[in-house]
C-alpha cells in the first residue's frame, strides 16, 4: 500500500486572508492521507495569526502534522501558537516524532524547524565569539535530536518534516549570499545517518522544489511560492 | 550630507521590509538603479504587494518605486509524485 502525503509550507496566514487557505483544502481527503505543514504558518508569529491558522485547519478530514518556522517565533508566542494548533487537532512537532497509520502501514514523521549554518565546505563553525558558537550549536543540537528520533522511530515509511533546508539543491533561485540562513548540511547528515524516504521543507520562497541529500534521500521544498499550487502530493510506495 | 551609496539605500529598504511590523517580508529583492528603486519577489495578495511598495517608498522617499513584485497564483494540487 502507499501513503499519500500532502505538504505545503510558508502559508503565512493572517486575518487578511482568513478563509482562503481552507477553501484550497477542499477535497484533500480524496488526494491524500495526511497533510504536513512545513512551518511559517503565520507572518508575524502573533497569537491572533495563530488563531487564524488553527481555524483554517480545524476538523480537517485527514490528520495534520506541522512544524513551526522562523516567522512563527517572531513574537515569542510559539508556545501559545502550538497550543492553539493542538486544540484544533494539529500535531506540532518540535524535534520529535509521531506515527500515523495509513492503510494498515505505519507512517513515521520526525519533525522540527531546523536552522541555518550553511552547507559543507562553506559553512559556519562552532568557533570564536559566543554568538557564533551559539548559532552553530543550535543547529547541531537540532540535528542530534533528529538523529535520535529517527533511530528510535518504528515505522514502515519515514518522513522528515522541517522548515529550514537540509540541502542546497532546493535553494536554487535564492541569492547564494543568504544560503547560510536558509539551511544547514548538518540536518541532511543526521537524516542520511539513520535513513528516511523523504525530507520536506519550506523557508526558501525563491528556491526549487526538487533535490536530494548526499546519501540519496529525496528532498522537496514545499514553500507555497515554490509549488505555486495549494499543496504537493507525494506518494510513498510500499517496499 | 554626502550622497548615500545606492547599496546602503537598497539595504535600508530591505531591512524596512523585513523588520517592519506591517510587512516582515524577507524574500524581496531590492535594487537601486539611478533614481529608481526596483522591488522583485512574490507575495500572496495584491494588498501585501501594495503595502510593500508603500513601506519601500517611505524608507527611500527620494527614489521612484518600481514595484515588480508579483502575486503568486495558486493552482490546484495537480498530479501526485510517486516516490
Ligand atoms: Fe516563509
Ligand atoms: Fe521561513
Amino acid at each position: 500500500m502507499k501513503a499519500r502525503i500532502a505538504a505545503v509550507g510558508d502559508i503565512h496566514l493572517g486575518e487578511d486572508v482568513r478563509g482562503k487557505f481552507r477553501e484550497r483544502l477542499a477535497g484533500i481527503e480524496e488526494r491524500a492521507d495526511v497533510l504536513l505543514l512545513a512551518g511559517d504558518l503565520t507572518r508575524h508569529g502573533t497569537v491572533e495569526e495563530g488563531k487564524v491558522v488553527a481555524d483554517e485547519l480545524r476538523d480537517l478530514p485527514i490528520p495534520v502534522v506541522a512544524v513551526l518556522g522562523n516567522h512563527d517565533y517572531h513574537s515569542d508566542a510559539q508556545d501559545t501558537i502550538t497550543a492553539l494548533l493542538n486544540d484544533a487537532g494539529v500535531t506540532v512537532l518540535d524535534d520529535a516524532s509521531t506515527v500515523l497509520v495509513c492503510h494498515g502501514e505505519r507512517l513515521g514523521i520526525v519533525g522540527g524547524k531546523g536552522f541555518g549554518g550553511g552547507f559543507a565546505g562553506k559553512c559556519a563553525s562552532e568557533f570564536g565569539e559566543p554568538e557564533t558558537k551559539e548559532f552553530v550549536r543550535h543547529t547541531k543540537d537540532i540535528a542530534e535530536r533528529w538523529r535520535i528520533a529517527l533511530k528510535e522511530l518504528q515505522a514502515d515509511h519515514r518522513v522528515v518534516l522541517a522548515h529550514y533546508s537540509p540541502v542546497k539543491d532546493t535553494l536554487e533561485g535564492e541569492p547564494k549570499e543568504i544560503y547560510p540562513f536558509l539551511g544547514s548540511y548538518l540536518l541532511a547528515e543526521a537524516v542520511d545517518a539513520e535513513g528516511a524516504d523523504l525530507i520536506l521543507h519550506g523557508h526558501a520562497h525563491l528556491g526549487t522544489e526538487k533535490g536530494m541529500t548526499p546519501g540519496g534521500i529525496r528532498v522537496r521544498n514545499v514553500a507555497l511560492p515554490v509549488l505555486g499550487r495549494a499543496y504537493g502530493v507525494y506518494s510513498l510506495n510500499g517496499h | 550630507m554626502a550622497h548615500e551609496a545606492p547599496q546602503y539605500v537598497a539595504a535600508r529598504v530591505q531591512r524596512a521590509l523585513a523588520e517592519g511590523e506591517n510587512t516582515h517580508e524577507l524574500g524581496i529583492r531590492v535594487d537601486v538603479r539611478g533614481d529608481q528603486l526596483f522591488l522583485r519577489g512574490k507575495v500572496s495578495t495584491e494588498e501585501r504587494r501594495t503595502r510593500l511598495a508603500g513601506v519601500a517608498g517611505e524608507a527611500a522617499p527620494e527614489l521612484k518605486v518600481r514595484n515588480e513584485i508579483t502575486v503568486v497564483e495558486i493552482r490546484d494540487p495537480g498530479e501526485e509524485e510517486s516516490l
